[in-house]
């Protein structure tokens, strides 16, 4: 993916904003261009909780190009305090310890440098909450 | 609309085949069709060409031009199909539509896929990019991570245990023992998966196939030319396409795979005929457990029930409901774009008696069903015995 694809899709990225559908008030991460629900194209900005719960998870270890590096790695299904769930990156947890059900917070991190051939990228993850 | 019929069918064996290129191969299986009908191929109207990755393992676009070419078809239509493994049954589909139509008369269907010149990591992203690469890029999910995720809720739901869900696996190698294009022709134990490594938790690698290279290809027209033309054939008894939410986690239910009970109802119903109608049927199963839930939104047993099937045997080549009669996704292998034309050539096999080892004794109507992402596009084709 080239340079203004990743500078294109930061704000979903790097502050977990999406949108709503001003008609049938749906929201979408990432943003969606046009209503999956009812077909509207009156879709709003809307930054999404930080928190959640970690509905499902799974641990990667055949991953792709870029990811092989950091394997094995947590990927899950997190239900935000709004109720849109968004699938991503579980970090800060040992790979034996994450459980369903944990709760979880936002956190923007690096992304391997093989990724984008030596360019350093950040994306959404979520860790579990301290305490 | 006309009846519409397959008169022949061509294929190479699925493997890793260093010493062809995607176009030798997809000639090699197109050849083969041609000859076993006794036609030429500047008989065709056209060309309906299958593929999933040519455009990122090799670098090849525009495939169906390149590939008409080769064949000496420089002048006819020629038309690609990418639904990722779903292609190769929606090229069927759509070259059934156009015969059916009257729009052309004698075409050739062929589904071509050489992954093993990409690494393994490349073969993840390549299977992975079918999905929203906007969503799936920056975060590391993969096919394999979606595939555990549904697996651990079809466990979840149903108290299923693993153990009897790879099953699937088992039987596909089993049916593959006798099939002389089946990349593992050998014995699996569920004992031997359960020792492989996870892909993603809980998904093993013994439960998915590998990469493999291979073409399969078959020759299409109206019922009334096979029967001019005198040769052994099969009808089109359906071919219908339904489509879902192209990522599985925004469906409201992770399970009901609602592509695949639409698209097989309105099959069943065109074909005038019941699950318990069919003879065999080749599941699309990709994952073990994407076989497993493919049994049951089939009709075939109720949802929960495919584990019970599998362990008393159902659908082995014996049973009575076989499935993936050649060894399925897993065992006969799974050359992506190719797949959906692999499971037509089998089941053309299967109704004209020529399954030797694998026969269903008696088959008269077969059912192929084929996706991609997880059940977002599914083609069911029906196909039975005639005249
Ligand atoms: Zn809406």
């Amino acid at each position: 993916m080239v340079t203004s694809a990743y500078w294109r899709t930061r704000l979903h990225r790097y502050r977990l904003v999406g949108n709503r559908c001003a008609v049938c008030g749906k929201a979408f991460f990432p943003p969606r261009l046009v209503c999956s629900y009812c077909g509207s194209t009156k879709l709003e900005e809307c930054k999404l909780p930080e928190r959640g719960r970690l509905v499902e998870y799974t641990v990667v270890y055949s991953a792709p190009k870029g990811y092989d590096v950091v394997v094995p790695y947590v990927v899950g299904i997190v239900e935000l305090e709004n109720g849109v769930r968004v699938v991503a990156q579980i970090t800060d947890v040992d790979v034996n310890e994450v459980k369903e059900g944990m709760e979880v917070e936002l956190t923007i991190r690096k992304l391997p440098e093989q990724l984008e051939g030596g360019m350093i990228c950040y994306t959404y993850k979520f860790r579990p909450v301290i305490g | 609309m006309r009846d519409v019929a397959v008169i022949s069918v061509g294929y190479t064996r699925v493997s890793e085949h260093w010493e062809k290129s995607l176009k030798g191969l997809f000639v090699e299986a197109s050849l083969k069709a041609l000859e076993s009908a006794g036609l030429s191929a500047r008989s065709l109207d056209g060309v309906y060409v299958a593929n999933a990755l040519s455009g990122y393992i090799q670098g090849q676009t525009n495939l169906a031009n390149v590939l008409a070419d080769s064949l000496g078809l420089y002048d006819k239509f020629a038309i690609s199909i990418d639904a990722g493994g779903a292609s190769g049954a929606l090229a069927i589909h759509e070259a059934y539509m156009d015969v059916a139509h009257g729009i052309r008369d004698l075409v050739l269907v062929c589904g071509v896929e050489k992954m093993s010149e990409a690494s393994p990591q490349d073969v993840v992203s390549a299977l992975t990019s079918a999905q929203d690469q906007e969503q799936f890029k920056y975060t590391g999910i993969t096919v394999h991570s979606l595939a555990a995720l549904i697996y651990k809720a079809y466990l979840k739901r149903y108290k299923a245990r693993q153990e009897d869900v790879a099953l699937m696996s088992v039987v596909d190698h089993e049916h593959a023992l006798t099939c002389s294009h089946a990349q593992y022709p050998f014995k699996l134990s569920v004992e031997a998966i359960m020792d492989s490594a996870f892909l993603a938790e809980p998904v093993r690698v013994l439960e998915a196939p590998s990469p493999g290279d291979g073409a399969a290809a078959i020759i299409m027209c109206p019922h009334e030319m096979a029967k001019e033309l005198g040769l052994p054939h099969v009808r089109v008894a359906a071919s219908e396409v339904a489509r879902d939410r192209i990522n599985p986690m925004e469906r409201e239910d992770l399970l009901a795979m609602r592509a695949l009970v639409e698209a097989s109802r309105r099959a069943y119903e065109k074909a005038k005929v019941k699950p318990s109608d069919l003879s065999f049927a080749e599941l699309y199963d990709d994952y073990s457990v994407m076989g497993v839930i493919a049994l049951e939104r089939l009709g075939l047993c109720d949802p929960g029930g495919g584990v019970e099937l599998l362990k008393r045997g159902e659908v082995t080549l014996k049973g009575s409901v076989p499935v993936n009669t050649f060894g399925g996704l897993k065992a006969r292998g799974a050359p992506l774009g190719a797949v959906g034309v692999y499971q037509a050539v089998e089941a053309f096999l299967q109704l004209t008696n020529n399954a030797g080892q694998n026969q269903v004794k008696g088959a008269r109507v077969g059912l192929t069903h084929t996706s991609c992402g997880f059940n977002s596009v599914v083609v069911i084709n029906l196909f039975e015995v005639c005249c």
